[in-house]
């Protein structure tokens, strides 16, 4: 399950914010413990639920068209397959988290549309998901490392379907 | 009868104070219904069947609660109503909270499937979903 290692391919641009040194160990299913552990209880927000709401501050950015990557979707269909792996934390394409027990870090796999820029783009898309989260959930986020995998072009898609009419240049 | 707190001693006793708090913690604004946690351990063995989300400790053991949350609220917010609302029937014994998942309409568009849909299904979702979107 360590699939952070493999994360980038040799085309993909890859931003990171320098921060804090951690273990590769990707605990996708771990459960976290919150900060406000007091006499009056614990309080434990699955990872799965970190997921998902990166996951959704992540597409909330125009520009990003989709999300995962070759590597994460090979070990999204493996972990399906194991049990245990899938049932309680719904793996979201393209988002990995860690949580601790006041903190947050989060990969995301996304596949960018033509035309955006990229360092804007993985900008906005990192203020996005901390905001998010850290509001959401109270955990701090500690980073948020952007892989970009592809780019999606507009125009192929279009010249898969419509035939691109010859405009001879002489009469 | 050695419990420090309130909580009941009979197991009839704790079955209905696990109804009672399963019924305040799903009123509370944000919360969509009751989760068992990781384990599905977080749950209630009763004669009528088993009550998941609340589980009533014995003796020093807490109470225990697991949900699952709308997004549209903090989730520190909704989780301190849910305390509020579980220890105040439980004589303000400490309550661990779970939120074992989150559920709304950006949820179910990141997923790409319905609302409804059986949380095993999630895994086969996100297997379909990037075929489709990554070309």
């Amino acid at each position: 399950m360590t699939e952070s290692t493999p994360r980038s391919s040799a085309a993909s641009t890859t931003t990171t914010t320098t921060s804090t040194v951690r273990t590769p160990t990707t605990t996708v299913s771990s459960p976290a413990r919150l900060a406000d552990e007091t006499a009056q209880g614990k309080t434990t927000i699955a990872a799965s639920v970190v997921q998902k709401i990166a996951g959704i501050a992540a597409r909330e950015i125009s520009g990003v068209h989709s999300m995962g990557g070759g590597v994460s979707r090979a070990f999204g269909a493996l972990r399906e397959r194991i049990p245990g792996g899938g049932a309680g934390a719904t793996n979201i394409a393209g988002v990995q988290v860690e949580v601790g027990e006041k903190q947050a870090a989060i990969d995301l796999d996304i596949v960018v549309e033509y035309g955006a820029s990229i360092v804007e783009l993985a900008r906005a898309v990192r203020r996005n998901v901390i905001t998010a989260v850290e509001r959401m959930t109270g955990l701090e986020v500690i980073e948020v490392n952007i892989a970009v995998n592809d780019i999606h072009l507009p125009e192929l898609e279009a010249a898969e379907d419509i035939p691109v009419p010859v405009t001879s240049r002489v009469e | 009868m050695s419990a420090p707190g309130p909580l009941p001693a009979t197991v009839e006793e704790r079955d209905a104070l696990a109804e009672r708090v399963s019924a305040a913690v799903l009123a509370v604004p944000g919360v969509a219904g009751p989760h068992g946690g990781r384990y599905n351990d977080i749950a209630t063995f009763r004669a009528g069947g088993r009550l998941v989300g609340v589980r009533i400790g014995e003796g020093a053991e807490p109470v225990e609660v697991g949900v699952v949350l709308r997004l549209d609220r903090p989730i520190p917010d909704v989780v301190a109503d849910v305390r509020d609302a579980a220890s105040r029937l439980c004589g303000g014994a400490a309550v661990d909270i779970t939120v074992g998942d989150v559920v709304g309409d950006a949820v179910d568009d990141l997923l790409g499937h319905p609302a409804g849909d059986a949380p095993g299904s999630g895994g086969a979702a996100t297997g379909a979903d990037p075929g489709r979107m990554v070309r």
